[in-house]
């Protein structure tokens, strides 16, 4: 991987803001998301993530990316050593991924980038990386028509592997009826926490928008990741050409080139309907296309 | 519209390609995986109705596109108006000269006008062009331009008659022969009603008549024909009214019999006629002037008939001639039948012949007298004889087998003319016989030779229908006071007013009176309908008045290449085409 020119002097290369094809390249799920992870954290300054608590517990050792506001300065001004507060509930956050895995998340409109299935997951395993390493309970569950993997939130040892195998686990699904899986995912997600929904979202709107929402009832706290490839935003293609939907029979020809504005129009419309839906809910929405930076894409949580 | 390169529209076929592309772009497209379907079949929903008439209009475009690539490839002539050359034309200028030309019209000679209308057809000829003047004369004077114009401006108003229906259709046949691209007649004539009231002209398609429309009418009043008789003479008007209406006026008419014969002295007499009331032109006004006809000397007398002058002075005068004769002696034998004996009775009655035997009518037997009419003998058996009388006297006609029956045409006597002949028998004459005055089925019927005239049939209703025609009297009038003295009847034609004899060794034997035709004296204008119906009809004549007659002229071939255009609009529909499909909204 080349150096990167930074004023002057030859930096190691930043791998959460390369292409994630490349990134991809480098290796398995872990490598690249350690990798992405590093990078990602060694260019911000805090933490991207707060805890809900404000009672003191006990001090640990500053670590690079905690926010400087929680460094306690009195010990630093004794013994001129970095540490910062740790809160009684920060350790308490508990982070579940939801994972689409359905066939549409299988696709990709060209054969040098990631399907949305694999972005999906390389994403999934930075996201839990990060969380773990702050000591927050983090879970997974993949599903399509149903729910697939569902591996407890939990902040021990070992459980980012778990995590990683339960995606890896995964194979790609059918059909998508993520309002049923989401349904059901509420009945397991018992205590308040983070949900993070990863997810090319062609379902119906109304039904996943009626199970997220009771998330957000339950008082978690909602982010949908609604993930595009590129070629899913501006159409292409032969001069005349059938597109099936690989997840049910349905098929329609169309001259893309005649239709490409229209259809661009329809996506731009369906993404703001889905980011007012979710305003409106109080869920965080951001829309996410297979080529963005995996840092990048992190940093739209923060 | 014609083409340069007509055969480049073969290439029309070609505009049915976008159809067929359209069609044959319907192949089975390839199948893609592609999970958004829903935001496609959203997208296409809401387009369907746009794609469609893009499609449509697209489909227009190229079509439209080929279609004017060809024709502009085909290089079509339009006809344009005014200005520019016009294609090589065969045109033929009839000016009519006719007698009527000379009214005078607002102070104008009428001829005046159409002199300049023709000055100016021929003055917009090119060397390419074939022309013809035709003058009321009938004749088609071809030649340059110069040699025309020439002749234009020598026309004068002439004597004869114009016939314009007969001329057009003269006019058109010869431009349509002609291998030139444009065929035109034009008409410069003040359109009489009388010169288009005869039948139609068949002008042949792709020629075009233009006739100038008639200027203004004017009244006028012509002398009609002029017929002595006893002690009298009859002189009969013509001509026409401006308007209808207005009371009956009485028109002074003046006649002289023997002007310029010092030796017979000079008769003059004048009188009124009276024109009908309700302005319906002079048709039918006549007058009859007494003279005195016992102080007239035997023989030919000429006169002249005169009116006031008016805006027409051809038809103010008009000459005509007249013989005093002594009634002729007659007698006929008892052989020629009681049908002759009771016409010449009557005639005797009329003091149109005496008893004696100048004239001797007879039936077969050997003719006798200084003058003899011989019918054939009833006798079948008698003709031989007969036949030796006549080679005696030196007749070179005889009577020989019969002839079939039919209808007696004679040029000179239109009594005879029609009557049906059912028993005849065949008039043979010797090598140089002359002298055949009537004929049946074209054999000699009624022939004269020296002081003998010789019948196909007997004068009786067995052999002719003769005897009980209505003009049976006037022709044994005609046969014993002239024909048989071998005077010819006094003929009329057209030309300047003057009396021509016709003379034999030192006898005058007939006279030929001249005059304008008297419908000359009818000025009335033909309606424009009536004009164009007569002329050619409304798809190929046009009657215009001055302005309009000379924007049209050589306008149907006046052309100009439209494939300029067509190229212009074809880079805009190309540029349309452009702009609509690669318009992705």
């Amino acid at each position: 991987m080349p150096a990167v020119p930074y004023q002057g002097h030859s930096l190691p290369p930043r791998i959460d803001l390369l292409d994630p094809a490349e990134v991809a390249r480098l290796g398995g799920i872990e490598i690249v998301a350690q990798g992405v992870v590093e990078g990602f954290l060694a260019g911000v300054h805090r933490s991207p993530f707060r805890g809900f608590s404000v009672e003191f517990t006990e001090h640990r050792a500053y670590q690079p990316g905690d926010e400087l506001r929680y460094l306690d300065w009195r010990i630093l001004g004794r013994s001129d050593r970095l540490f910062v507060k740790q809160f009684e509930e920060e350790t308490n956050l508990r982070a579940m991924v939801l994972v689409d895995a359905s066939r549409s998340m299988a696709w990709r409109g060209t054969p040098e980038r990631l399907t949305k299935r694999a972005y999906a997951d390389r994403l999934a395993a930075a996201l839990a990386l990060i969380l773990l390493r702050q000591r927050d309970a983090t879970g997974l569950v993949t599903f399509d028509e149903q729910v697939r993997q569902v591996i407890p939130a939990r902040v021990k040892a070992g459980q980012w592997t778990r995590i990683v195998r339960g995606l890896l686990d995964t194979p790609d699904g059918a059909g998508t009826a993520a309002h049923a899986a989401l349904q059901r995912l509420t009945a397991l997600l018992t205590r308040r926490g983070l949900v993070v929904l990863l997810s090319d979202l062609l379902f119906d709107r109304d039904l996943a928008l009626m199970a997220l929402r009771y998330l957000r009832h339950r008082g978690h706290q909602v982010v949908v990741f609604h993930l595009m490839d590129p070629a899913e935003v501006e159409l292409g293609g032969p001069p005349e050409v059938r597109f099936r939907d690989p997840e049910s029979s349905v098929s329609v020809v169309v001259r893309p080139r005649e239709l490409a504005r229209a259809y661009a129009d329809t996506v731009r419309r369906e993404i703001a309907a889905w980011r007012t839906a979710c305003r409106r809910h109080g869920i965080a929405y951001h829309h996410v296309q297979t080529d963005l930076p995996f840092g990048m894409a992190l940093r739209l949580l923060t | 519209m014609s083409f340069i390169h007509p055969l480049a529209l073969l290439g029309l076929a070609a505009a049915a390609i976008p159809a067929l592309l359209h069609l044959l772009q319907r192949r089975i497209p390839p199948e893609l995986d592609f999970p958004p379907v829903r935001y496609l079949s959203a997208a296409e929903r809401e387009s369907a109705r746009r794609l469609k008439l893009r499609h449509l209009l697209l489909l227009i475009l190229r079509t439209a596109l080929i279609v004017v690539i060809v024709l502009a490839a085909a290089r079509p002539l339009v006809r344009v108006r005014g200005g520019g050359a016009h294609e090589p034309t065969a045109v033929v200028i009839i000016l009519d000269n006719s007698p009527s030309s000379g009214a005078v019209v607002d102070g104008r000679l009428v001829l005046d006008r159409l002199r300049v209308a023709a000055h100016s057809s021929i003055g917009r000829t090119t060397s390419a062009d074939r022309m013809w003047l035709m003058l009321s004369d009938g004749v088609l004077r071809g030649g340059p331009r110069e040699a025309l114009l020439a002749t234009v401006d020598s026309t004068r108003t002439g004597w004869q008659r114009l016939d314009l229906v007969q001329a057009v259709q003269r006019a058109a046949r010869l431009v349509e022969a002609q291998p030139l691209p444009g065929r035109e007649v034009h008409v410069l004539s003040d359109l009489q009603n009388t010169a288009v009231a005869t039948g139609k002209a068949d002008v042949p398609r792709g020629v075009q008549v233009l006739a100038l429309s008639p200027g203004r009418a004017v009244a006028n009043r012509g002398i009609a024909t002029v017929r002595m008789t006893e002690g009298a003479a009859v002189i009969e008007l013509s001509g026409s009214a401006v308007s209808a209406g207005g009371a009956a006026q009485p028109v002074p008419v003046t006649i002289r019999i023997g002007g310029g014969r010092r030796d017979r002295g000079e008769v003059a007499a004048r009188g009124l006629a009276t024109t009908p009331a309700g302005g319906g032109g002079m048709s039918g006004a006549a007058v009859t002037v007494s003279l005195p006809a016992q102080s007239l000397a035997p023989g030919w007398w000429v006169g002249e008939a005169a009116l006031e002058p008016d805006e027409l002075r051809a038809d103010d005068r008009r000459p005509f001639a007249w013989r005093v004769a002594p009634p002729a002696r007659v007698t006929a034998t008892a052989g020629a039948g009681p049908f002759v004996a009771a016409a010449l009775g009557v005639l005797q009655e009329g003091r149109r012949i005496v008893e004696g035997r100048d004239v001797v009518i007879s039936a077969g037997e050997a003719p006798g007298g200084a003058r003899a009419i011989v019918q054939p003998p009833s006798d079948p058996a008698l003709v031989g004889q007969a036949n030796r009388a006549l080679a005696a006297r030196g007749v070179p006609w005889h009577w020989g087998p019969a002839g079939t029956p039919g209808p007696i045409a004679a040029l000179e006597l239109a009594v005879l003319n029609g009557v049906q002949v059912v028993r005849r028998y065949r008039l043979e004459g010797e090598q140089g016989a002359d002298g055949v005055l009537a004929t049946v089925n074209g054999e000699p019927w009624l022939v004269r030779s020296g002081g003998v005239v010789l019948l196909g049939s007997r004068l009786d209703t067995a052999w002719t229908a003769l005897p009980a025609a209505p003009g049976f009297v006037p022709f044994v009038d005609a046969l014993v006071n002239r024909i048989v003295a071998g005077e010819a009847e006094v003929a009329s034609a057209e030309g300047a007013p003057r009396v021509e004899f016709r003379t034999r060794g030192t006898d005058t034997i007939g006279a030929t009176v001249y005059g304008p035709d008297q419908r000359e004296s009818d000025l009335t204008p033909a309606a424009t309908s009536l004009a164009i119906a007569a002329l050619g009809g409304k798809d190929r004549t046009e009657v215009l008045d001055a302005e309009h007659f000379a924007a049209e002229r050589f306008s149907g071939t006046r052309r100009a290449d439209a494939s300029g255009i067509l190229l212009v609009l074809a880079l805009l529909l190309a540029a349309v085409e452009l702009g609509v499909a690669t318009r992705t909204r």
